[in-house]
């Protein structure tokens, strides 16, 4: 297996004036599983680009970057497939349209005869459970397949490093599991070298031998886990996109050993602090009055001969609530938003927007200064070449926009990173000023920081007396965020209640803060709760 | 022996193709019925609810067909009757016919083609020639279904954010485009995704071998060489003149001798076997059905 | 259709030149004089297909970069997918617009490329036949033309939308001549104009929507092209 070593890299894309990485070194031992933080824009992508040098981006480089003991410049072509990488988005990343083409892609550019092309793919189809999808249409496929068939498709080639670029960031949490499993197993089984840069941390982190750090375009911190994690402090913005235990452990301001999963985070708070008071003051402010919107008892199926979507759905949100609908892969939660939204109609029971039934709206009148929607994928929204196009198109008035968005007018939308592209498409659907305000997974794929932003200018809008109705795989972030949660499994509402009480009774559906202080202290839904009665129950030795 | 359908897809297309060809471009009574035939017998067996469908469609081309020649082609010996100071020839009705009947042919032979060249096969027929424009279908093939998806995706999205007005046809159109212009972008704008993901895989480091999942075995093997025999004698006895005929100024057949009988009884085989040959299979499995 | 396994280059390449210089002509002059005298249909069909195995040649012997082979499968892809896009309203269909913008902005291979394949792809969906290459050259050539002239069509509007006409005629054109060859084993004049005047209303709408389509897709699509191929470095 590879080995990577970097000797005082440093980048420079033309034209840009600062360097995006400045000296780099270090090594990476074969057999290593290392995970590569730092915020948008730190030069983590640069990096891992840098490391395969097929897709090295054009400027002026320094420093030496070798494989095994070769400096890349040195591999010969051939040995492209010495390296496998792996990107965010599942969908792109395919090439043709056959699951078993796809398989055999690699090896058909290695130049491979037939016969080991036919000996390798049904190996690899076999270990990643794909033979019972072997023939299908790659369009066919879920996410969570499609990203699987990737990696397969890149190991088939047999790399003895694997380069993952935030690959679990646009998948359901079950699929990224199940994806970051698999690399934890060719890691383990078959020694595979990984460099990983992912956002949502929880399970990669105690996965990894090693954390990297970049910051600015700087490598601050080589380290293992637990000792890096500790090295955090006064880094806020990396600490929100840690495991929840040490989000837990910087929010109490605790020192020593930082735990990193669940169960350390669980050691951790009974071996250091007491429970005296198991919980905080519940806060009993009551729901608001005005009701934005309704499902009564609403029946949905795509077609006659289809099953229901939606089984007697009721629900209600509130003006100046943010309503979390949560609940797994095809429970309906997108399509209760697409009748909200007025897409699609119920084939029995109503949907009412502000005490009208949707269908009574004619014409426009349903999406003026009304009700608006945030799609799951932002870039359905894009149509002009520059992020002042996109808003004035939309009617937004670009000197009072709800959030500032001024360092961003000239860039074209698919030049910014994800979570500023979700912002725009926020400003975007805020341009009609809606009273009702519908969105679908609004944190996929973004990072901590652009995530703290939808957080806040949600909650600014809750505050104007909009009703937020978000459906989102997210726990942590609608924790944070929501006033009420709902748990949507079968096209029904399974529970629904306000966060603290939400979370504290599911055992499974639940945040990490949660899960930590579950049987010590009660009503946890946040980190910051959690840190809230370490402190006032004090213990730290 | 196997169907076409199972066969190897290179067998099936060239003995498709050459089924379908020789009776398109040789204009001969016989081997124009023979085709008919044949087209319709295999297009029954292998999808009876298609060919209920498209044979009466095809009978339709072929009397239309049949009617118009008449209408517009005046040479001819026998004149039926005159029409608007024009004769209509007894002639001009029978080459009618055989258009018709050449044309509903292979209309029906391309209709059984389609349910059996699936567009995996297709690309695995010209692969080996043309590797590079096949793995630009097979990208384009797998983007089509993504787009019309994402398409959707995007109506909703404008929809919801009321940008997309649908009150009548200009804004509609309008509309329209402006989805269409935001597909355009997004594919366009990802696609370097693609192509970074295909440089990653190795593509364009040295000569690509190809992979397929259909083997080319003895059956094939055979099969593409009996087509090859039939349809090279078939040719043979056209080229020849052994099967010419006259329409006009007199609708005459060439008798043909030996060598024009062997060229029928080649192309009737070659007609033929592909609905036989899935008929046969048709009763070899609910033979084994039976026994099951 | 194309059922020639070229596997070696020099055989790619002796064809490149025999096929334009040697068996185009022969062809011609086989049919035109020779024993074959009288099969019109079959003649125009195997030049068609020379001339389609001699593009592809042409084509499959230069090495081309994935950026580019990418940019060529997924406007081949949008044409064919813009026939879905603009399905609730009758008769209107991009695909030549998206050949003619392609081969503007991109090139006359790609715009060749571009058209032939879009024609072999929608014919998947809407049913294969002995007008397949016809169809592929036509398009093909629509997108070929539009290439070599991509300096004054880029320039001027109204010459994009005479292309527009011009193209919408063109394709009528050369399918009926097909059309009619193919059922009556030569190109009767009466029989040519009846079929011309039946598809005349399709060529009408063909046109118009070619024309509207150039002018209200051809500046932005040709933005984001331009921009995409300076991402993409192509």
């Amino acid at each position: 297996m590879e080995s990577i070593a970097v000797q005082n890299l440093s980048f420079r894309y033309p034209d840009a004036p600062e360097p995006t990485l400045r000296d780099v070194s270090f090594r990476v031992e074969a057999g290593d599983f290392v995970v590569l933080i730092g915020e948008t824009g730190s030069g983590k992508s640069t990096l891992m680009r840098l490391l395969k040098r097929e897709l090295a981006p054009l400027g002026e480089r320094s420093g030496e970057i070798s494989l095994s003991g070769t400096p890349i410049e040195e591999l010969r072509d051939a040995d492209a497939c010495r390296v496998g990488y792996v990107a965010q988005r599942p969908e792109q990343q395919i090439v043709t349209d056959k699951v078993w083409h796809e398989l055999a892609f690699a090896l058909e550019n290695m130049g491979l005869p037939q016969a080991s092309i036919r000996r390798r793919v049904a190996e690899m189809a076999s270990y990643f459970g794909i033979a019972d999808w072997f023939e299908r249409d790659t369009h066919s496929l879920s996410g969570g397949q499609k990203q699987l068939l990737n990696l397969a498709s890149v190991m088939v080639a047999q790399p003895g490093l694997l380069l993952l670029d935030e690959p679990a960031s646009q998948l359901d949490p079950i699929a990224a599991g199940d994806f970051l499993n698999t690399v934890k197993k060719l890691n383990r089984e078959m020694g595979l070298t990984v460099l990983l840069i992912e956002h949502r941390l929880e399970e990669a982190l105690p996965m990894a031998d090693r954390v990297l750090v970049l910051e600015s375009g700087a490598l601050t911190l080589d380290l293992p886990p637990e000792a890096a994690c500790e090295r955090l402090r006064g880094h806020p913005a990396l600490i929100d996109a840690m495991p929840g235990a040490v989000r837990l452990f910087h929010a109490a301001g605790a020192r020593g050993r930082c735990p990193v999963t669940v169960r350390e985070g669980r050691r951790f708070l009974r071996e250091r602090y007491k429970n005296d008071i198991r919980a905080l003051d519940a806060s009993s402010a009551p729901r608001p009055e005005a009701r934005a919107l309704e499902f009564r008892s609403a029946y949905f199926r795509y077609g006659r001969e289809q099953a229901d979507v939606l089984r007697g759905l009721d629900l209600d949100v509130r003006a100046g609530e943010i309503f979390c609908l949560l609940g797994p892969n095809g429970s309906g939660k997108s399509t209760a938003l697409k009748l909200a939204a007025g897409l699609a109609r119920p084939y029995s029971g109503e949907v009412r927007v502000f005490g009208r039934r949707v269908r009574d709206y004619k014409g426009q009148s349903l999406y003026r200064e009304c009700v608006s929607m945030l799609p799951q994928d932002a870039q359905t929204v894009f149509l002009k070449s520059t992020v002042r196009d996109e808003l004035r198109e939309a009617g937004a008035e670009l000197s009072a926009l709800p959030y500032p968005l001024a360092h961003l007018m000239d860039r074209h939308p698919y030049d910014l990173s994800g979570g500023e592209q979700q912002l725009v498409a926020l400003a975007k659907a805020l341009a009609t000023k809606p009273k009702l305000l519908l969105l679908d997974e609004p944190t996929k794929g973004i990072d901590p920081h652009a995530k703290r932003k939808v957080l806040e200018v949600l909650r600014a809008l809750r505050d104007d007396g909009v009703a937020i109705l978000i459906v989102t795989h997210d726990v942590e972030f609608a924790a944070r965020c929501a006033d009420r949660c709902a748990l949507i499994f079968r096209g029904e509402i399974a529970s629904s209640d306000a966060p603290e009480r939400f979370f504290d009774e599911n055992s499974f559906y639940t945040t990490a803060a949660n899960r930590i202080c579950r049987g010590w202290y009660d009503g946890v839904a946040t980190v910051e709760d959690a840190a809230e009665l370490c402190r006032r129950n004090g213990g730290e030795t | 022996m196997i169907s076409l359908r199972e066969a190897n897809p290179f067998a099936a297309f060239l003995w498709l193709m050459l089924a379908a060809g020789i009776a398109m471009f040789c204009l001969n009574p016989v081997l124009l019925a023979l085709s008919l035939a044949g087209s319709a017998l295999y297009l029954a067996v292998r999808n009876p609810l298609a060919a209920r469908r498209a044979l009466p469609l095809y009978l339709a081309l072929f009397a239309l067909s049949a009617l118009i020649n008449p209408l517009f082609a005046h040479n001819g010996a026998t004149p039926l009757f005159v029409l608007n100071h024009n004769p209509v020839t007894l002639e001009a009705l029978f080459y009618g016919m055989a258009m018709g009947g050449m044309i509903a042919s292979s209309l029906c032979w391309f209709r059984s083609f389609q349910e059996i060249m699936t567009s995996d096969k297709l690309l695995y027929v010209f692969g080996s020639a043309l590797p590079k424009l096949t793995l630009i279908l097979s990208i384009a093939l797998r983007y089509i279904p993504l787009l019309r998806d994402q398409a959707k995706r995007v109506r909703d999205a404008q929809r919801a954010l009321g940008l997309f007005r649908e009150e009548n046809l200009i804004d509609r159109l309008r509309g329209e485009a402006r989805v269409f212009s935001v597909l355009v972008t997004w594919a366009l704008e990802n696609g370097i995704i693609t192509a970074d993901s295909m440089a990653a895989r190795g593509y364009g480091t040295g000569r690509r071998t190809r992979y397929a999942l259909f083997r080319f075995r003895g059956r094939d093997a055979a099969l593409c060489m009996i087509c090859l025999a039939l349809a090279s004698v078939a040719i043979a006895a056209a080229a020849s003149g052994a099967l010419r005929c006259d329409f006009y100024p007199r609708f005459r057949l060439n008798g043909g001798g030996a060598l024009g009988a062997v060229g029928y009884a080649c192309y009737a085989l070659l007609a033929f076997a592909p609905g036989i040959l899935e008929w046969e299979e048709n009763l070899r499995w609910r033979a084994l059905r039976s026994r099951i | 259709m194309k059922l020639l396994v070229i596997r070696s280059a020099r055989l790619r390449r002796a064809l490149g030149i025999a096929i334009p210089f040697a068996l185009i002509p022969a062809a011609v002059l086989w049919f035109a004089l020779g024993p074959g005298r009288g099969h019109f249909a079959l003649s125009s069909m195997l030049v068609a297909l020379m001339a389609l195995v001699l593009f592809s040649c042409g084509f499959e012997r230069r090495k081309t970069g994935a950026r580019r082979l990418i940019l060529v499968a997924v406007m081949t892809a949008l044409s064919v997918a813009g026939r879905f896009v603009f399905s609730a309203i009758p008769a209107f269909k991009p695909i030549t617009a998206m050949v003619v913008i392609t081969a503007i902005h991109i090139g006359p291979e790609a715009g060749f490329l571009t058209g032939a394949l879009s024609a072999l792809i929608s014919n998947f969906y809407f049913g294969q036949g002995p007008w397949t290459p016809f169809q592929m050259l036509s398009w093909g050539l629509l997108g070929l033309f539009a290439g070599l002239l991509s300096r004054p069509l880029k320039r001027s509007r109204l010459l994009l939308s005479l292309y527009g006409v011009f193209a919408g005629a063109a394709y009528s054109l050369v399918m009926d001549v097909w059309t009619v060859v193919w059922y009556n084993g030569a190109l009767d004049p009466a029989l040519y104009a009846a079929a011309l005047a039946a598809a005349l209303p399709y060529t009408a709408v063909y046109a118009v929507s070619n024309v509207i389509f150039l002018n209200l897709l051809g500046r932005p699509f040709g933005e984001k092209l331009d921009r995409v191929k300076i991402k993409y470095g192509v």
